[in-house]
């Protein structure tokens, strides 16, 4: 077998963050290459230094034996690399053939014009190869999901009449809008492309990577754990390889982790929200971390959207402390108790340009103020009082949020709801980009809140952390809860258990 | 041009004062008359109104909108008090303000409920206010009955111990602004909103309402800008304040505030529009042709801007 592409011990750090530690990977001619792991093991990385959006801190890349520098996208293209996004790419108010030929046109351009017929012509060919049998005319916006992936499979494949070489089509989670009769016609084209092909199929689905893949590589925590032939792998070795061995419990202080109260605060009946999620029923109690698990798209982002109050419910009802309460905005939730620590930690989490003392008492200022006039000296005692605490670093109080590194970051966004006095905390993947270190301070956190009473609701970026801090579980797919879970100490689910009600 | 985001805070935080010292000097070496006390006094009564209009366009840059109506208001707010004036009274001058904070008002629900971006709902409202100012004045210029200018315009348009009263408006129109600004809930929700909205509104600001007061205010002080023309020229007219909209924008982004907002100060857009009067004043002074005036803060704006914007916060500029 000789190698297409290599990725020749490839290292990827973003600051703190390794997301890929030396990385080898190779791509046979004509062989479909499987790609598995949690999210967060590295995959998208990887998907991005292949199309030349990332640049590797070291190693190699090979094609075809030789090392190749991959600079953008269109570098990616020339090598015979096409992309098949997990998020449509296709611009849905212009035609199937103006997709497939974006940014190509010229080939079609006759004295200045384009040539539609040519353009249509060529456009009906690349439909072809996938069986696809549309008028290129068409506008992408009124096609089926299924057929947009066609689309955007026969996209990458005009990449064949391009490039000299042979050419690798990468599919990224291409099936997560799918239905099952549409996955199986897109996997009977792949087979039937792969004589001209090679395909590298990305997805955390591990039954569908070993129905068609040849090879398959398992990514965690930014390294290849393994590499096998498919016909030598096992659904549940796949996934201990995935999720790693053996739980360490003092990392989420699962000594401190104490009962939860039996007080209810927040309870989700029939909750549901059109699009998003539907017949959501759970308790939330004082003290306790209550964890979802789920993939992207089953509906767990929607949940906590709704509780943060960007996502109002359609359906049932949301009691805090017993009454039913309805968030049309962030500002009901937060003046209900309610405080969000986003995922998206410097857009939504902290503003950036202003001071880290303005940041931590920005919820607080109707209490700090009297007639709309804030006090003066309460805010600067406070927040030097929250640098001690939380061992903010640097312990500059007036230093702009954005020179603060990721945790610290997080540190002064927990200290902003804690606070604001806060009953209920979401935490949505509360360690994302954190190094070890500031996790371990944020799984503190988490315990310290509980013990004062605060009702935590999260979702964690692993199967690790989910375990390791929830007292109990709710496990989601495709928008519903699939199984509920205990979870606490001593008596913890394995990642199986949770693996099983989450694809 | 680009401009590294350090070089831009140092430039914002220097040039403006740098600026009006050396464009002081520069016009009194070219013509020693101007630095005059007289003159300087003309100088100082001709930047109240551009300050007093700027100063409530600065409160809606902050949050990172923009008012194109102030000049229509401005013109509209000094109709209402003419045409109220002979019936009203004292009760002219509220009036007229709060004809100027309707206008924002509605700016702003457009802005928040329609979702529409607030150039487009503040323009809209310009051409509203302006068509309202000629309906009520007949297109006309409406004289201020005699009398009045000495009794209920006293405030704008007398003296007080030799300074022009519109002088003092403006100094009462700063520290007013200034508090709201430094020591209110509502200035501070303005620079969260303005330097980063999404985590503004999960932090719980109700951020529809603060760029709806934003509006408010500057159209409120469009007004009063409006008022202190009108009792200064002894009349109202629809067209007063033709010509204020860029030299108002000037005077805010010369002074340093971001037009993306989160960045700035009232005490910025004093500086900037001193700068803009000392620009005006100066080349009169040397003779350039006013029509032509109109050239020059265009140019000033743009590069004033280009100065002073976060270009991370826009990576498509349209």
């Amino acid at each position: 077998m000789s190698a297409v592409l290599t990725l020749d011990a490839v290292n990827k750090s973003f600051g703190a963050v390794r997301a890929l530690a030396d990385v080898s990977i190779e791509i046979g001619r004509n062989e479909v290459v499987g790609l598995v792991g949690e999210n967060g093991a590295g995959k998208s990385t990887l998907m991005k230094i292949f199309s030349g959006v990332y640049q590797p801190d070291s190693g190699r890349i090979l094609h075809e034996g030789t090392p190749i520098v991959l600079r953008s996208p269109l570098d990616a293209a020339r090598a015979g690399i096409g992309m098949v996004h997990q998020e449509q790419s296709l611009l849905l108010n212009i035609s199937v053939a103006e997709n497939i030929y974006l940014g190509r046109e010229a080939a079609f351009i006759r004295m200045g014009a384009i040539n539609w017929r040519a353009m249509h012509a060529a456009a009906r060919r690349q439909l072809e190869k996938v069986n696809l049998d549309i008028d290129p005319a068409r506008r992408a916006d009124s096609l089926t999901f299924a057929e947009r992936q066609m689309v955007e499979l026969a996209k990458a494949l005009v990449l064949e009449e391009e490039t000299e070489g042979h050419i690798v089509v990468f599919l990224d989670e291409p099936t997560s809008v799918l239905e099952q009769a549409e996955i199986d016609i897109l996997f009977s084209r792949v087979r039937a492309l792969r004589g001209r092909a090679s395909f590298v199929f990305v997805s955390h689905r591990i039954d569908e990577i070993l129905e068609l893949s040849d090879r398959v590589y398992v990514m965690k925590d930014g390294a290849v754990v393994a590499g096998m032939p498919a016909a030598e792998a096992s659904e549940a070795a796949l996934h201990r390889l995935m999720v790693g061995a053996g739980r360490r419990t003092e990392y989420y202080r699962e000594d401190r982790q104490a009962a939860c109260e039996s007080r209810v605060v927040l309870a989700a009946k029939d909750l549901g929200c059109a699009g998003h999620y539907r017949h959501v029923d759970f308790e939330l109690h004082a003290g306790e971390v209550l964890a979802i698990a789920g993939v992207i798209g089953s509906g767990r982002e929607g949940v906590v959207r709704t509780l943060a109050g960007l996502l109002p419910h359609t359906e049932g009802r949301l009691e805090l402390n017993g009454a039913a309460v309805a968030f049309r905005s962030p500002v009901d939730a937060v003046r209900a108790g309610v405080g969000y620590v986003p995922q998206e930690r410097r857009v939504e989490g902290v503003v950036l340009p202003m001071s880290m003392a303005a940041n931590i008492t920005l919820p607080s200022l109707r209490r700090m103020s009297t007639w709309g006039v804030l006090g003066t000296g309460g805010e600067r005692a406070l927040a030097r009082e929250w640098v001690k605490k939380l061992s903010i670093r640097p312990p500059n109080i007036d230093l702009p949020c954005g020179n603060f590194s990721g945790g610290n970051q997080q540190k002064i966004v927990l200290a902003k709801w804690i606070e604001a006095g806060v009953r209920v905390l979401i935490l949505d993947h509360p360690t994302r980009g954190l190094d070890v270190g500031a996790k371990q301070d944020v799984y503190d956190l988490v315990r310290t809140v509980g013990e004062q009473g605060v009702a935590v609701l999260l979702t964690a970026d692993t199967l690790e952390e989910t375990i390791g801090l929830a007292h109990s579980i709710l496990v989601m797919r495709d928008g519903a809860i699939t199984q509920r879970f205990e979870a606490t100490p001593g008596a913890k689910p394995a990642q199986l258990d949770l693996i099983r009600y989450m694809v | 041009m680009r401009i590294s985001s350090q070089t831009a805070a140092r430039l914002r935080d220097n040039a403006p004062i740098a600026t009006l010292v050396v464009l002081v000097l520069l016009v009194g070496v070219l013509s020693p008359t101007f630095l005059e006390a007289n003159t300087l006094m003309l100088l100082a009564a001709d930047t109240a109104t551009l300050f007093i209009m700027g100063a409530g366009l600065t409160f809606v840059i902050m949050v990172g909108g923009i008012d194109l109506s102030v000049q229509a208001v401005a013109s509209l707010s000094s109709v209402v008090m003419a045409v109220t004036l002979p019936a009203l009274g004292f009760l002219s001058v509220p009036l007229a303000l709060l004809s100027g904070i309707l206008a924002g008002v509605i700016s702003g629900v457009a802005q928040t409920r329609l979702r529409i971006p607030s150039f487009i709902a503040t323009l809209a409202v310009s051409g509203i206010a302006a068509a309202t100012a000629l309906m009520l004045s007949g297109t006309r210029s409406v004289p201020i009955p005699p009398g009045m200018r000495e009794t209920v315009l006293a405030f704008a348009a007398a003296r007080t111990f030799g300074v022009p009263n519109d002088i003092l408006v403006a100094v009462a129109v700063l520290v007013v602004s200034l508090f709201v600004e430094r020591r209110t809930v509502f200035g501070r929700w303005s620079v969260a909103v303005g330097a980063g909205e999404p985590a503004a509104l999960v932090a719980g600001v109700p951020v529809n309402a603060v760029k709806i007061v934003a509006l408010a205010i500057s159209g409120g002080l469009a007004a009063l800008a409006g008022v202190v023309m009108g009792a200064r020229l002894s009349s109202g007219s629809p067209t007063l304040a033709n010509e204020f909209l860029l030299p108002a924008v000037a005077a805010v982004c010369v002074g340093g505030t971001a037009l993306t907002g989160g960045v700035g100060s009232v005490a910025r857009t004093l500086v900037g529009a001193l700068i803009v009067s000392v620009v005006r004043i100066g080349m009169t002074f040397i003779g350039v042709d006013p029509f032509a005036q109109q050239i020059v803060f265009g140019g000033v704006l743009v590069l004033a801007v280009a100065a002073t914007i976060d270009r991370s916060k826009i990576p498509i500029v349209k």
